[in-house]
């Protein structure tokens, strides 16, 4: 035995299961598909290293579709591999399907009963002894959540066996659905004696809750309270109190001038650094214009502009030292830009909204909105199942285009991969954007909103009529709603926010220091009247602003924070309709270059390149006229 | 079960005997020599192409013998809440049935708006009204039916 496959059904524990043998965090939620590419870890069990395999969920091994070819290829490519089945214990009926159909492999097998609390809450029983000996192979049960029952698989997989269950008889020539109806009846007789279940009088909380969620009015206005929550904590708490409390407390007051003492004291030459009070508020905040201050105080703090001591001549050292000292703590330093944009701004942000994304994704809900959201989706060529990866792109496009394999057509991939690049905002961006909207105004908020979903309908039913090809119909599966378990949630965020500031901060980083070369070689500005025309002329912004959208090529939520940075920041240089045609030209730019090398892998070179073409331009006529539209709405 | 599988002369639709209406809630069971369309309640003889260009153009099923006793709906035509047992699918059949959802199992359907939802055994599916109204259900218990409207909607 050298290597073990975790095979089973989608949303049934195979990722914690995982995590439990292998100690290794592999992303869990609580809806199918969540597990899109195998994820392996070696780990010890007994006296011998093992590889532990976890596979993207299946409900079929003979469906010939992106979601189960990356299983079926796993399958296939480890011939000698015990195969670990794991299954949702309430749902015996479609684990024992996908039981039959592996052991028509004759390969060693044990199979795992995950969620019996579940079961047992479900007043459920499984005659664990019975069902082990009608199949031949190791039965074994577990609640994944609460690590119970790991020793018990491992004590078990020694024993794996090749299934004794004798295949069903097919005749000849039938196909897999007489085939697996043949099965299913072949389970019923399995069943009879191993498995019962008793429905409860009354539907529990969640139960119920789950209902709400998918009802066409309930349903909406569930929705709601939680788009309401989240802006309240990403926007206002998040972006507000926090980005406030690390930019100011922190960095303004703190951390920028020591470094600056430290560098003028480590590579002198002859400057001086302008003192300003900072001002410093810890806020509660109610509304976007209401909140509670808590305290104030004000402390005067070194900046990063300083003038030359006058009449000094710099020597040739002096000015390599100025060199350095600017690249570190200059206006586009990598001390004062690049990471206080990183650690000030970015992290706050992604923390919360990672902390409620994560909240979301554990409990269910996000499934349920697929129902809600079917008919409109139809507009575009996709149906409901498409806003799996649509939300998920709010947390990261590039990951949310790997998601939507679990989309039947090439059609709905590749029109919801459109979408993702587009108009999707990504966590950071959304956090700025939320942020925002709480300086700017409700109805800005809500005009981006609804240019957004313009815009979203209006590209997916072009992309729809320029790539040929059928909808799939829409079948989803709706995962029970659960009581998020707050260690898998805590864990999860902790894993995206360090995945995300590894990705972010070298970016930034490099996006800094190629703004501070391009301003030494005085080409920024340059640049600048180079794109004169287009900042200046086509979108009405100031010449600065070309630096937000150079960097936002780069990342377009390096470019949202330079935005709010000079939306918000102490010199303010832009009114809100310019706020607003800024922020949109951004939100509809690609979100970063891994998300086009990620598009590439996925859907082919033409395919990222005629995105691309289509996108910068598009971006910037959308802008444009956003401002007339705006101007003119100002004008009456 | 291939060399079984009937299609409709009427309406094209293909299914298997075991589907077939008469098979199953007929009072004259499996003496009963007609099987019935489920997509169109069109009945004719187990051997396939009997249907005469007539019946073809009337569209209707012949035995009144059978009416009243092998009612059939799609479960979209239940009410929210009612449980039910599935005779028979059509269109992509295999996708349902890896869920579980094949002829002889009770189904309950939960919502229709928004999307239908329905819970096979402790699986719950949302899908489309086009797939609800492919999978046909015995008309559960209760008030009987208005007489037309039963597979009503275009007759296949
Ligand atoms: N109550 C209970 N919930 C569980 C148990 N095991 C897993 N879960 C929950 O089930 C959900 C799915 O778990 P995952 O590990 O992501 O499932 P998976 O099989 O890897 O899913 P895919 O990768 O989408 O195929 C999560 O919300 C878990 O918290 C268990 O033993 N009891
Ligand atoms: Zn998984
Ligand atoms: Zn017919």
């Amino acid at each position: 035995m050298h290597r073990l496959l975790l095979v089973g059904n989608p949303n049934v524990g195979k990722s914690v299961l995982f995590k439990n043998l292998t100690g290794r965090y592999v992303t869990v939620s609580n809806y199918p598909g969540t597990t899109v590419e195998v994820v392996r870890a070696r780990t010890q069990l007994g006296d011998r290293s093992v590889e532990v395999i976890d596979t993207p969920g299946i409900n079929d091994l003979a469906a010939a579709n992106d979601e189960t070819r990356v299983t079926s290829a796993m399958l296939e490519r480890h011939p000698e591999d015990v195969i670990v089945q794991v299954a949702d214990a309430r749902n015996l009926r479609r684990a024992l399907l996908l039981t039959m159909q592996l052991a028509e492999l004759d390969r060693p097998m044990v199979l795992v009963l995950n969620m019996i609390d579940e079961l047992a809450a479900k007043g459920g029983r499984i005659d664990t002894a019975a069902l082990a000996e009608e199949l031949g192979i190791p039965v074994v049960r577990t609640v994944a959540v609460r690590n119970h029952g790991t020793e018990r698989l491992a004590a078990a997989l020694p024993r794996a066996a090749i299934p004794s269950l004798e295949n069903v008889e097919v005749p000849h020539g039938a196909g897999e659905y007489e085939r697996n109806r043949l099965r299913l009846a072949r389970i019923n007789e399995l069943m009879e004696g191993t498995y019962s279940l008793r429905q409860p009088a009354r539907p529990s909380l969640a139960v119920r809750l789950g209902f709400w969620a998918m009802h066409p009015v309930k349903g909406l206005l569930l929705g709601a309270l939680a788009l309401l929550g989240v802006f309240w904590f990403v926007g206002l708490f998040g972006a507000g109190t926090l980005v406030d409390l690390l930019e100011t407390a922190v960095f303004e007051q703190r951390l920028s001038p020591a470094a600056i003492t430290t560098l003028d004291k480590m590579l002198p030459f002859p400057h001086a650094h302008a003192i300003e009070a900072v001002p410093g508020s810890v806020a509660v905040p109610l509304s976007p214009v209401h909140e509670v201050e808590l305290f104030a105080w004000q402390t005067e703090a070194l900046r990063t502009g300083y003038t030359l001591t006058p009449g000094a001549e710099l020597t040739a050292g002096q000015a390599t030292r100025r060199f350095v000292h600017d690249f570190l703590v200059g206006e586009y330093g990598a001390l004062t830009m690049a990471l206080s944009y990183a650690l000030a701004i970015v992290l706050p942000i992604v923390t919360t909204f990672f902390l409620l994304f994560s909240l979301l994704e554990d409990s269910g809900y996000l499934p349920r909105m697929a129902i809600l959201v079917n008919r409109v989706f139809r507009l575009m060529g996709l149906n409901g199942k498409a806003v799996l990866p649509m939300v998920l792109g709010l947390g990261c496009d590039t990951m949310a285009t790997m998601t939507t394999r679990i989309l039947e057509t090439r059609k709905e991939r590749i029109v919801t991969t459109m979408l993702l690049a587009l108009a999707i905002p990504c966590s950071a961006q959304l956090g700025v954007l939320l942020a925002m909207m709480a300086a700017l105004s409700p109805a800005a908020a809500l005009a981006w909103m609804l240019l957004m979903a313009a815009v979203l309908l209006t590209v997916g039913r072009l992309t729809a009529r320029v790539f040929p090809g059928e909808t799939s119909e829409f079948l989803l599966e709706i995962p029970p709603l659960r009581r998020p378990q707050l260690g898998n949630v805590w864990l999860k965020t902790r894993s995206r926010i360090g995945w995300y500031l590894r990705e972010v901060i070298p970016l930034f980083v490099a996006g800094t220091a190629v703004l501070f070369l391009l301003d030494k070689l005085r080409l920024l500005e340059r640049i600048a009247s180079f794109g004169q025309p287009l900042v200046v002329g086509w979108l009405g912004l100031p010449r600065e602003m070309a630096n937000a959208l150079l960097v936002g090529f780069l990342r377009r939520d390096f470019g949202a924070v330079y935005v709010l940075d000079a939306a918000t920041g102490p010199e303010a240089i832009l009114d809100p309709l310019q706020i607003f045609v800024a922020m949109v030209t951004i939100t509809l730019f690609m979100p970063c270059f891994a998300n086009f090398l990620m598009i590439a892998k996925e859907h082919g070179q033409r395919v990222a390149w005629a995105m691309t073409a289509f996108i910068f331009p598009f971006a910037f006529l959308v802008g444009g006229l956003a401002l007339r539209v705006g101007r003119w709405l100002s004008g009456i | 079960m291939a060399e079984r599988y009937l299609t409709c002369p009427l309406c094209g639709f293909g299914f298997e005997p075991e589907d077939a209406l008469c098979a199953h809630g007929c009072p004259l069971r499996s003496h009963c020599a007609l099987v019935r369309c489920p997509a169109c309640d069109y009945e004719f003889a187990e051997q396939p192409g009997r249907g005469s260009w007539w019946r073809r153009l009337l569209g209707s099923g012949t035995a009144e013998a059978t009416d009243g006793e092998c009612e059939a709906l799609s479960v979209d035509q239940l009410r929210a809440g009612q449980t039910a047992s599935v005779l028979s699918l059509s269109g992509s059949r295999n996708k349902l049935a890896v869920f579980g959802l094949v002829p002889g199992i009770e189904i309950t359907l939960l919502q229709r708006r928004p999307a239908c939802v329905v819970q096979v055994g402790e699986t719950e599916l949302a899908l489309d009204r086009e797939i609800a109204r492919r999978i046909l259900v015995r008309r559960p218990g209760g008030p009987p039916a208005e007489p037309e409207g039963i597979l009503g909607t275009g007759g296949g």
